[in-house]
């Protein structure tokens, strides 16, 4: 369990964290969502006790992470792909790591087998690319089987395979009883991943709450819903607390029924429909909504609404 | 995934050995012989000065030849203590400080430039522990490689002045003196240098800070006119080495045991500084 209270961070005069306070539960995945530049980073170095708060504490299990007998046995973190000396290889990285706490060889070989490292174990770190830096770190982080795991961007830079590797794999953790804290700036990937969200802008919690009150709390759930009949539909589904939009000539968006009834609907009235599809994007928008004033560096070239840059945080 | 896990629910609170001091000082020896580029230096280190003893063996041998036929030579020679080969072995000094110390800088810049750091003192949350290991590990080696390429160099040297008839006891007190004060020096300025790293956490900045400390300050003290100057060059690190091993006391520098304690002060107050700097810096 990771415990902040009043947690701020200030460099010069520019407030990183601005006095956060949140729990992160044991047995469940919590994602750790804002735009870059938010404080997410800034946070996990504050849980670590890499970067001293200027105000405010957090606790690990009870105590700063610095007060820990075994801190790599109580709390793995991946804070930075490449936190490692890249004239090292992989293998010796996570020996010298594992000697401080006496972890066994056999460990060592088994967060290497379990990353997938093992053809690259013996190479040095700077030739992988970065998504195999990610693999390293998260191996790094497995290291002390800590009860607590701390994963900043961890996606960042993966392939799809690798993506949904980590997906199960922070799951998995979770369903262990762990406490598994992740960071992301992509909605879209804390939507599969995160059971419980931790919203974070311009240093601020915006958000805390499980994931599903988060996409209901915002906006009506919508369908999308393709038919050769699109005006037909719309008088028939016109009603109280149902309302339409027009996308394309036969495209429309349904919001306040659910696909259910709109099918019946449908079927009642012999409109064929070719297409419904629950829009999960309301997640998306429900992010979009909550960061839209808290985003530090808005582009200047909008090139549509849905579109969250894709480059990794810091 | 599977659903019988969950009974390890109670996951237990950190059990198994935390990080004791001798575990995070073989992590720091470990981290110390897996990087190929500390293992180059200091094989290059050991090069430079069995080579440069070699040469040097060669050239007091010259030297000794034409002081033969030269009685003015041998009475310059002999007021100098006659003994010119005892310091053949140590000939390379200079080249081992400055290669051993900008190895003690970059152990540490490195930790820095390369984010190393963040896994490190995650991993050893009380900083100063891999510091000092670190520390123990950089002045330990940087003394016994010094110590070894001396006594190594001073083998080499051996065949080449019984050449010209000079003669070199490496059994001598004073070649045992001259070994041990010089690689004690070289380790002394291996920890600057790793102070240094830590308190500029830069590798350009740090080499450059040490190379200014040992080669260009005892230059431009000697330069600039006034007495304090004079003074205060013979407090530079460079500047104790003879006094260590002077056979006795030369006028106009310090007494063996003030240089014994400037050297030391030279060691203390930056590793001092970049403990606390290092304690009190965010990583």
């Amino acid at each position: 369990m990771i415990e902040a209270k009043g947690l701020t961070k200030v460099y010069g005069e520019k407030t990183a964290v601005g006095g956060v306070s949140f729990t992160v539960q044991a047995g469940r995945v919590t994602g750790f969502l804002g735009p870059n530049g938010a404080g997410k980073s800034t946070t996990m170095r504050m849980i670590m006790g890499l970067d001293s708060p200027t105000a405010g504490s957090v606790t690990v299990n009870g105590e700063p992470f610095a007060q820990h007998k075994a801190p790599l046995r109580e709390i793995g973190a991946l804070l930075d792909a490449k936190a490692v000396h890249t004239s090292r290889t992989a293998y010796n990285h996570l020996l010298a790591m594992a000697a401080t706490h006496s972890i066994p060889k056999s460990r060592v070989h088994e967060v290497i087998e379990m990353t997938g490292l093992s053809d690259v174990a013996k190479k040095k770190v700077k030739g992988f690319s970065l998504g195999m830096g990610q693999r390293l770190g998260i191996a790094a982080a497995l290291l002390g089987d800590p009860q607590t795991i701390i994963l900043d961007e961890p996606v960042n830079g993966l392939d799809p395979e690798g993506v949904v590797w980590v997906r199960n794999l922070v799951k998995y953790l979770a369903s262990e009883g762990r406490t598994v804290f992740l960071s992301s700036h992509l909605m879209s990937e804390m939507a599969l991943t995160a059971d419980h969200l931790i919203v974070i802008g311009r240093g601020k919690i915006i958000a805390d709450a499980p994931i599903a009150e988060i996409i209901t709390g915002k906006g009506q759930a919508r369908t999308r819903v393709r038919t050769d009949q699109p005006e037909r539909l719309m008088q028939l589904l016109a009603g109280t607390g149902v309302s339409v939009e027009v996308h394309e000539r036969e495209l429309l968006e349904v919001s306040g029924l659910d696909p259910r009834g709109i099918a019946r609907t449908a079927l009642d009235n012999q409109v064929m429909v070719y297409e419904l599809t629950p829009l999960q994007a309301s997640l998306e928008e429900a992010y979009m909504e909550l960061t839209k004033d808290e985003v530090e560096y808005h582009s200047h070239i909008t090139t549509g609404a849905s579109a969250p840059a894709q480059a990794g945080g810091k | 995934m599977s659903t019988t896990t969950v009974d390890r629910k109670s996951i237990r609170n950190s059990v198994g050995p935390g990080p004791a001091f001798h575990r995070v000082l073989n992590s720091e020896f470990i981290k110390f012989r897996t990087l190929m580029s500390t293992l180059i230096l200091l094989a290059s280190t050991a090069l430079v000065m069995v080579g440069f003893a070699a040469l040097s063996a060669w050239g007091t041998g010259q030297f000794a030849e034409q002081v033969a036929n030269d009685p003015e030579a041998a009475a310059a020679m002999a007021a100098q203590g006659g003994d010119l080969a005892v310091s053949i072995p140590t000939s390379g000094i200079s080249f081992a400080q400055l290669i051993l110390g900008s190895l003690g800088v970059l152990l540490m810049s490195s930790e820095f430039t390369t984010g190393m750091a963040r896994s490190t003192f995650a991993a050893v949350p009380k900083r100063l522990s891999p510091f000092l290991a670190k520390l123990i590990v950089v002045m330990v080696s940087a003394f016994l490689l010094t110590a070894v390429s001396i006594y190594i160099a001073g083998l080499v040297s051996l065949p080449i002045v019984d050449n010209y008839d000079l003669k070199l006891d490496l059994g001598s007190s004073q070649s045992v003196k001259l070994l041990l004060v010089n690689s004690l020096y070289v380790a002394a300025v291996a920890a600057i240098g790793m102070a240094l790293g830590t308190i500029v956490r830069n590798s350009a900045g740090g080499i450059m800070s040490l190379v200014g400390l040992l080669f260009v300050a005892p230059i431009a003290f000697q330069l600039i006119p006034g007495d304090f100057f004079k003074e205060a060059n013979k407090y530079l690190p460079t500047s104790t080495i003879s006094p260590l091993t002077a056979v006795e006391h030369v006028p106009e520098t310090l007494e063996a045991w003030q240089a014994a304690l400037v050297l030391g002060a030279w060691v203390v107050v930056p590793v001092a500084l970049a403990m606390v700097l290092l304690k009190k810096r965010d990583v």
